[in-house]
């Protein structure tokens, strides 16, 4: 198990650190000139060749390639060129908001997913199972940035159901201020008992996170669906069955029961590209997390901003997956032999 | 089910580690500054301006060159202000000032007992500190203060600048940017500059900075600096906040629900359908923003005024201003309305595709002919310009013109104009123009002036004569104003008929205000600045 | 974006295929009865089917052709749909279903560019590391882990970022974050291949290692690589189209689809048509490609199906 653990920490680190040398060369050959991005437009050449000597960008390549890696090491993943801060403190200011629309989004995507994945696989082939395998495709076909649009449009525009955009209610920071422990508003507003922020928050994160759902909500129908169809067949579910057991639970408990592993699996990913979804979703809902951070570092060539996020992801999906590899190691003896 | 909730609580685990090792703070409560005043909920004295994008991308008063103006113009001031609607400049720090017969001297005689918000007074010395301060750190738009050679403080009130060369300087101190007068003692023994950056400030205006949250959507809160020399007597606002609402739907809606008082800009769609609606009120007005396409003079086939010609009958300028739907305006010349030098008399070039026919034929091109093949660059993220540029591109295509459009960012469409190799230059550059003060001086010395390398002269353009005109009109502008206008609208002539680039468009300012705010007027000497203490909020 | 393909592939293992799922002379007969009971099939194969015909037919279906190219119309913006319009007009005045039909032309051949792109990288590449194993091998696969470490839409959108803005560019950029997928699969494949008795005996003949590669181990890649490029079809077109709203691809007046939710995005909450119709054809298209996708891993990848 030890040395098992070690070769997949290893090999989680090399990744990392081809990502940070991926991302480092991606951003060099931008045609544009970061050092001009950054002081504006009106400036002039000294300005400019000045600003390059504090950036460094006038050092040998490989020297800044070691600068970065070790920038990196001790927290200084460099200045982003569209809000003047440290990218990592942007990031870190942002990312708790981007959680919190990501978290909530699969939940919605076990809760709504699991169920519909079940009552497909145990109504296969029949009218419903193709409906809910629709549905399924529905998700993940959809283009997230107009889903997010065309939410909007019907529960803000016709039916003036739910807040358009924004984490809560501005107007709250002054009749009801929330004291912030966690950084995940409705979390903090549950525990200081904050009714006000905690009902706001709520409302104003339901379409964002419906918008987000889509794709993880597609995944998780069908990945249940076919993981259940695959260890329905198996020797232990057909026992339960010539136990006498109602086809309905066999279904329902034993064969999902087995069918976690996969379904645990498919998360860690769905996590990661629900992260990079809000890209796409959180600036039209003037959400403050990092999708809307990255999308400002697009249009403004951000090199140091977009090489952060890009690390960012890597990592939370390099770590998501180890977690799991290692969950599932620890449960089933015949991984760690392999 | 239980593997899944260790896989949860992991992760969130792992999230609060994250949060809790930066520790950066999310709440508006967390934040420094103590005097929130958050009890004081009473909507009416609370001034809350919707902003488009971010506002704050520097705290600097120094080096600030961005749209930040629209906070910072609360909080700091300038010695003098320009009122675009008399074109005279007004007094502000400054009661007075006078230049000497050559206007290579200025002296200026400040209001006396005048605090900072941080208590020490504002005198010529600290105003000279200043303005000395952001010379020497020559970033954003310090080289308004080009001409400056030096800077004295005889007395308490009276500023004298010597000049190297004549500059209109009662205008120059009137800028929008690195023209604050602020408390250089104020960090104390810290470094001023992250002291500012840290979100502080160092003003004498009306009103001074309580609240930043970075990123959020309440970005910035300003309270009134009670012993503001203009003082609170009569109806003023007494709290400002900044909203950062990107999506103009969204800011369309808090107008309506009266929890913004004012939206900067909105879609020419919105803000149309606030026009009938009485419970806002819309006001429009042109800003000093140009959108210019510049002609490559001197390398492929613009090089030829006839066909630099043929594309100024051949684009639909009103197709363009129509499609814009309110959101711009064309201007005659090049100096817009508000500014020394606007004529109305002045000649413009309109649409005439069979000028543009016969002027293209005369040079072997146009429909049925040769195809002209044109490359022409553009800053890309701005909606209006883009939708521009596709109209420009249709209405030259039906000449058997065909522009390749690229839209690029700032940096590299400006290198790419700037390359030694000619050859890698576009025939048409396209970029918006707009003044750091009020003077129509930075149209000519910038886009016509001849350079040895190109810089903002993105037509390359070399007219000895107009140089001559252009290199004397300060120092006229300086001592004598109508002489100096009349060289304005001379240059401008001149401008046409060599046709080394065309306007084509002025951008309008489209603003939403809720009933109860009374006194908004624009000036667009401060792009998008709302002057709060000048605002009243009426009983509705 | 839509990886969860590769899931439901992935626990699989990687045993060879036997020969074609198409038995050689009923085929087409089986083929039909097999579709009457896939309706989602047929449903996704039709509309693929209508999206090709109208994409092949585009300048006889569309009512105004030279509004997918350079034409404007100023004075005609943002008008309603109509029978004149049936999608309206949009901030330019240009017929919306005329451009919705030329983008077909935008990004579904985008896809099938990476997909074919990605297979000339990642095929090669997948069969040298699963013939040879070694270090050949795990220099391959290590280099794909590093790739696959970010997600495909976030990879493709940083080089789409220092490329240009173009249709190549968006192409070249979701090529670059593809082909591992392909080289992990095809050494999958050539791994399990080249342990077979034939390929074996083959290699104690003396046959050279690259003649093996390409008449043994390639052929039998064949299979997974179609199931695989079919399933990817959707999600490509949805990377695509996130890229171009992202202002990432095509360029005005390429009449890209993404690209027309883009610049309609300020219109939504007056002018609703603007968005709809072609986000509605990005959502119809990938959801067509996605039925026929999965119809065809089900049809060609007979273990999915172990427990019908």
């Amino acid at each position: 198990m030890i040395k098992y653990l070690a070769r997949r920490l290893g090999l989680a680190a090399l990744v990392v650190a081809g990502v940070v040398v991926l991302t480092f060369f991606i951003a060099r050959v931008i045609p544009g000139d970061p050092a001009a991005s950054w002081v504006g437009p009106h400036a002039t050449a000294a300005q400019i060749a000045a600003v390059r000597t504090e950036l460094g960008l006038d050092k040998p390549l490989v020297v800044q390639i070691f600068d970065y890696f070790g920038g990196i090491l001790s927290g200084n993943w460099g200045v982003s060129i569209h809000t003047h801060q440290a990218v990592l403190s942007d990031i870190a200011l942002r990312l708790p908001a981007s959680l919190e629309l990501v978290v909530t989004a699969l939940v919605i995507a076990v809760v709504v997913g699991v169920p519909l994945g079940v009552i497909s696989a145990y109504r296969k082939g029949r009218l419903s199972d193709q409906a809910l395998r629709t549905l399924a495709v529905f998700g993940v076909s959809m283009p997230v940035f107009w889903l997010a649009l065309i939410l909007q449009m019907v529960f803000f525009q016709q039916l003036h159901l739910l807040p358009v955009a924004g984490e809560y209610d501005p107007e709250l920071q002054y009749s009801s201020p929330l004291m912030s422990y966690t950084g995940f508003t409705p979390i903090d507003a549950l525990f200081t008992g904050n009714w006000p922020v905690l009902g706001s928050s709520i409302s104003h994160l339901i379409l964002p996170a419906f918008a987000v759902a889509a794709y993880p909500i597609g995944v998780v129908m069908r990945m249940v669906r076919a993981s259940i169809l695959e260890v329905s067949g198996d020797a232990h579910i057909q026992m339960v069955r010539a136990l006498g057991f109602s086809e309905r639970s066999v279904f329902g408990r034993f064969a999902l029961r087995l069918a976690w592993s996969p379904i645990i699996q498919v998360l860690a990913l769905v996590f990661a590209y629900a992260l990079v979804n809000t890209f796409l979703v959180e600036s039209i809902f003037n959400w403050p997390g990092i999708g809307s951070y990255a999308a400002a570092a697009i249009t403004s060539l951000d090199t140091p901003a977009i090489m952060g996020i890009t690390l960012l992801v890597a990592v939370v999906y390099v770590l998501a997956n180890l977690l799991v590899d290692l969950l599932q190691a620890a449960l089933d003896p015949r991984i760690r032999l392999k | 089910m239980k593997r899944m909730r260790i896989v949860a609580a992991i992760i969130v685990a792992a999230t609060l580690t994250l949060t809790a090792c930066t520790g950066t703070p999310h709440s508006p409560t967390a934040n420094e500054g103590g005097s929130t005043a958050g009890a004081n909920t009473g909507t009416n004295s609370t001034f809350v301006y919707d902003a488009h994008s971010t506002a704050i991308t520097s705290w600097d008063p120094s080096t600030s060159y961005s749209n930040e103006i629209i906070v910072l113009s609360n909080v700091y001031e300038t010695l003098t202000r320009y009122n675009d609607n008399t074109q005279k400049v007004e007094p502000l720090l400054a009661t007075s000032w006078k230049s000497s017969a050559d206007g290579m001297q200025w002296t200026f005689t400040l209001r006396p007992d005048i605090k900072f918000h941080s208590g020490n007074p504002l005198d010529a010395a600290a105003a000279k500190a200043a303005i000395e301060r952001t010379i020497k750190l020559d970033a954003g738009a310090a080289y308004i203060w080009g001409a400056v050679k030096s800077i004295d403080a005889p007395d308490a009130t009276t500023l004298v600048f010597n000049l190297s060369y004549a500059a209109p300087l009662d205008l120059i101190s009137s800028a929008d940017y690195a023209a604050y007068i602020f408390d250089t003692k104020a960090a104390g023994s810290e470094d001023l500059t992250a002291w500012f950056e840290a979100g502080h400030d160092a003003g004498s205006g009306p009103y001074s900075v309580t609240k930043w949250q970075q990123g959020q959507e309440v970005e910035v809160t300003l309270d009134a600096f009670p012993d503001y020399w203009g003082g609170w007597d009569g109806a003023h606002y007494d709290k400002v906040v900044y909203r950062v609402v990107g999506q103009a739907t969204t800011a369309a809606q808090l107008v309506r629900s009266k929890e913004v008082s004012f939206v900067a800009q909105l879609t020419p769609e919105l803000w149309g359908s606030f026009k009938d609606d009485n419970s806002v009120q819309v006001t429009e007005r042109a800003s000093w923003q140009n959108l210019f396409a510049f002609y490559n003079t001197t390398d492929g086939p613009l090089k030829n005024p006839n066909l630099r010609k043929a594309l100024n009958y051949g684009i639909n300028y009103d197709g363009i201003v129509a499609a814009l739907k309110g959101s711009a305006t064309r201007t005659p010349g090049i100096v817009p309305k508000g500014l020394v030098g606007y004529s109305e008399g002045l000649a413009e070039y309109a649409y005439n595709p069979d000028q543009a026919t016969q002027l293209l034929a005369k040079e072997g091109y146009g429909p049925g002919k040769k195809a002209l093949d044109l490359t022409l660059t553009y800053t890309s993220g701005d909606d209006q310009q883009e939708l521009a540029m596709t109209l420009v591109k249709s209405s030259l295509a039906a000449l058997n013109v065909n522009v390749s459009l690229t839209a690029l960012q700032w940096p590299t469409q400006w290198a790419q104009a700037q390359s030694e190799d000619a050859s890698k230059r576009q025939d048409i550059f396209v970029m918006y123009w707009w003044p750091d003060y009020a003077d129509p001086y930075s149209w000519f010395i910038n886009l016509f002036h001849s350079e040895e390398k190109p810089f903002y002269n993105l037509s390359y353009y070399k007219n000895a004569g107009l140089d001559a005109q252009i290199d004397k009109v300060e120092a006229v502008l300086a001592v004598d104003k109508p002489k100096a206008e009349q060289m304005y609208i001379e240059m401008q002539k001149e401008l046409f008929n060599d046709a080394p680039a065309v306007v084509l468009y002025t951008s309008n300012y489209q603003r939403v205000l809720q009933n109860s705010v009374a006194g908004y007027v624009d000036n667009p000497a401060y792009p998008n600045v709302a002057f709060a203490y000048d605002l009243q909020p009426a009983a509705q | 974006m839509s990886r969860l393909n590769r899931v439901t592939n992935a626990g699989q293992g990687s045993e060879p295929r036997g020969g074609s799922a198409f038995g050689p002379t009923s085929a087409g007969r089986r083929a039909v009865r097999w579709m009457r009971e896939n309706p989602l099939f047929a449903f996704g194969a039709a509309i693929v089917m209508i999206v090709v015909i109208f994409g092949v037919l585009a300048p006889f279906l569309a009512p105004f052709p030279d509004d997918a190219s350079t034409a404007t119309h100023p004075f005609e913006t943002l008008v309603a749909p109509s029978a004149e319009h049936l999608f309206g007009t949009d901030q330019v005045g240009r017929d919306i279903l005329s451009r919705v039909i030329y983008g077909i032309r935008i990004s579904p051949v985008i896809a099938a560019a990476v997909i074919a792109s990605s297979c000339i990288i990642g095929i090669p590449l997948g069969l040298l590391a699963g013939h040879f194993g070694g270090v050949i091998d795990e220099v391959i696969m290590r280099i794909t882990d590093i790739f696959l470490a970010v997600p495909a839409l976030l990879l493709a959108l940083a080089f789409a970022v220092v490329l240009p803005p173009s249709p190549y560019s968006t192409m070249i950029a979701i090529g670059i974050a593809w082909w591992p997928w392909y080289a992990r699969l095809v050494r999958g494949e050539a791994k399990s291949v080249t342990t077979r008795r034939y390929v074996e005996n083959a290699r104690i003949l003396g046959l050279p290692r690259w003649r093996v590669m390409f008449r043994h181990v390639l052929p039998n890649s064949v299979t997974p690589v179609i199931v695989q490029a079919s399933l990817d079809f959707g999600g490509i077109i949805l990377t695509a189209a996130s890229l171009s709203f992202l202002g990432l691809g095509a360029q005005d007046p390429t009449p890209d689809w993404g690209l027309m939710v883009n610049q309609g995005q300020g219109y939504f909450a007056t002018q609703w048509w603007v968005v709809t119709f072609p986000g509605l054809a990005i959502l119809i298209t990938a959801l067509a490609f996605n039925l026929l996708g999965d119809g065809i891993h089900e049809r060609l990848d007979p273990r999915r199906v172990v427990s019908r």
